[in-house]
């Protein structure tokens, strides 16, 4: 168990900079997300604490060691992969037992720990078996006992999760879960999926372009986006968004209207969850169009609507039902959270309460 | 009617192909088996007989001690040349030197320069070094020809393994050289093997440098089929009973390769 800390560090490729210069902290125990679309620097980030990429310059400390100059096996981690990175060649047992063995624990111990392993992560049957001949959640889960087998100082995770069916995905995460309240090792997980981060993270660090552009828990960063990026990349469906102007108290755009506490200001984003919407009867709405689709998802009806060029989305009831184009009316709930971003800089302006 | 016709059409043109390719080397066969009254007819009803091996491995002709140096020469070049070529190969593909392309390129520009054109000053520095006519000579000759091709080729097959399974290796806490023992090579063995076999036959058929380097004492199989043109004219059934020697041993590992080689494309990584 150990805190990770990395401080100034920068990573450029030639001329490309993957990662500009950044601190964070990972805290002891912490289960940190690194969030981000394909590209923005966040497997780079966790290559680089695990030592398979050189830092340009800065420092990587774990538990306030210096392991810059460290090759991977000696930074004492464990990494789960996202294509597993078992070893074809050997058979679960082997692959499982090789951490233990390249860290010269004998014969004995070594069957005692795998076994124990094995049966943790259900694979006890399986030993004898190669990767070949597993499903993907098995492999995953060989990959997972690889990991655990010694007790690292951190985890890493790349993208575990992402190359198993999505009913699969949702055990797993689970387990994860489950796994690191059990052992309580500071973890590090990339991932682009933001529901596994709101899942299962203690803090995500949702990152863009390399940069980490908000770092908070999840609870924080769904109620609080600290710019249009998060608040469009966290949530599913994603926050309407849409560009206005504020005048007199009041947010408007083309069949917009909606009474904010803001100083008058062009160049407005406003910013609401569809769950935080909802029907209203008639015209004297607050948002007002025509209704565009309606998509049943079982608990309850996406409802989009269309108003002049913008498209918003509420979260109705099941039962919602009515005729496309037909007159539609949203109206934000009593205490909805109502996000305002500064259209030019997508920086968060002061939010406010319905 | 016209996919059964086109199937058949294939069918045929494949045994003929088959047929030209494999004629010379059957009647090589034959002709091994032949007493030297039959060896210039075309006929196939002649009694076969085993004397002329017997001839080729008696004085004067030793084909023993040539079987030796060719065994001996490429043995040791692809016991050499292979371990040196897979490491190159590795780091070729693995690690990010400052021009890695120019210097992979000119390994593989040794390739583009004629035999003809090296054979004599190779002939006068190992004149110089007294080497000429020891199996030595070859050995390194050979290396500087194969090793190239090998590190060409073992690296095609080591660019194919992900390098997923020895990133975890590292952090599972092996050293560079632990993982190239415990993950790469395992995972490359096919390709490393068929490129062996490959490396085998080229340094086993290897003519001209055997024939200007050696002499008496060095001299391979390729080079010792030229004794049989005599003053008495070519001795067709002693030279198909040596070429039969020769081709022997590279058909058992043409037919290892083929077992390897299509493991060696299939093999890889579990994704």
């Amino acid at each position: 168990m150990a805190e990770v800390r990395l401080v100034d560090i920068e990573k450029r490729y030639g001329n490309f900079l993957a990662v500009p210069q950044q601190s964070l902290t990972i805290e002891d125990g912490e289960f940190l997300v690194l969030l981000g679309p394909s590209g923005c620097g966040k497997t780079t980030t966790m290559r680089m604490i695990a030592g398979l990429e050189e830092i340009t310059s800065g420092d990587i400390q774990i538990a306030g060691e210096r392991i810059n100059d460290k090759p991977p096996k000696d930074r004492d981690i464990a990494m789960v992969f996202q294509n597993y990175g078992l070893y074809p060649h050997m058979t679960v047992r082997q692959n499982i037992e090789y951490p233990l063995k390249l860290r010269g624990v004998d014969k004995a111990a070594r069957t005692k720990r795998v076994q124990e392993m094995a049966d943790k992560v259900e694979l006890g049957a399986l030993l004898d078996r190669r990767p070949s001949e597993l499903s993907g959640g098995q492999r995953q889960r060989v990959a997972l006992a690889r990991a655990i087998v010694r007790t690292p100082k951190i985890f890493l995770m790349d993208e575990p999760l992402s190359n198993l069916d999505a009913k699969l995905r949702v055990t797993m995460r689970a387990e994860l879960k489950h796994l690191h309240h059990e052992l309580g090792v500071t973890t590090v997980y990339v991932t682009h999926d933001q529901m596994e981060a709101m899942t299962l993270a203690s803090r995500v660090a949702v990152m863009r372009e390399g940069r980490i552009v908000q770092l908070d828990t999840p609870k924080k960063i769904y109620a609080e986006p600290a710019n249009l990026f998060v608040a469009g990349f966290i949530g599913s469906p994603s926050m309407n968004l849409v560009d206005g102007a504020v005048r007199n108290g009041m947010f408007r755009a083309e069949g917009i209207e909606v009474p904010v506490s803001l100083a008058d200001r062009e160049g407005v984003v406003i910013g609401i969850r569809p769950e935080e919407l909802e029907i209203a009867g008639d015209a004297s709405a607050s948002i007002n169009g025509k209704l565009y689709a309606l998509e049943l998802t079982g608990d309850s009806t996406l409802v989009t609507l269309r108003s002049g060029q913008t498209m918003l989305c509420a979260r109705g009831p099941a039962d919602f039902e009515a005729p496309i184009d037909a007159p539609c009316h949203l109206t934000p709930k009593p205490g909805a959270r109502i996000h305002l971003f500064d259209r030019a800089s997508g920086q968060r302006l002061d939010g406010t309460r319905h | 009617m016209n996919k059964h016709f086109t199937r058949w059409g294939e069918r045929a043109l494949l045994v003929l192909i088959s047929v030209v390719v494999l004629f010379p080397i059957a009647w090589m066969f034959l002709t091994a088996f032949k007493q030297p009254r039959d060896a210039y007819s075309l006929s196939l009803n002649f009694v076969p007989t085993l004397q002329n091996f017997v001839t080729v491995f008696s004085d004067p002709w030793n084909l023993g001690s040539m079987v030796m140096n060719s065994v001996t020469v490429a043995t040791v070049t692809v016991l050499i040349a292979v371990p040196c070529a897979s490491l190159a190969a590795y780091s070729f593909s693995r690690f990010c030197v400052r021009g890695r392309k120019f210097l992979f390129f000119l390994i593989l520009s040794t390739q583009f320069i004629p035999a003809v054109v090296i054979v004599l000053p190779f002939f006068l520095m190992f004149r110089s070094l007294e080497l000429l006519d020891t199996r030595t000579a070859l050995i390194i000759v050979n290396l500087a020809i194969v090793t190239p091709f090998v590190i060409w080729m073992i690296k095609g097959f080591i660019d194919a393994i992900p390098t997923d399974s020895e990133e975890a290796a590292m952090i599972d806490g092996a050293s560079r050289f632990r993982v190239i023992k415990d993950i790469v090579l395992p995972m490359a063995a096919p390709g490393i093997l068929t490129s062996s076999i490959f490396c085998f036959i080229l340094t086993w058929n290897e003519f001209l440098f055997a024939l200007i380097l050696s002499r008496r004492d060095a001299v391979t199989l390729p080079v010792g089929l030229v004794s049989f043109r005599t003053e008495r004219g070519d001795l067709w059934e002693l030279m198909s009973a040596a070429g039969v020697m020769i081709t022997v041993p590279i058909f058992v590992m043409a037919l290892l390769i083929q077992k390897h080689f299509t493991r060696g494309m299939t093999a890889g990584a579990v994704k």
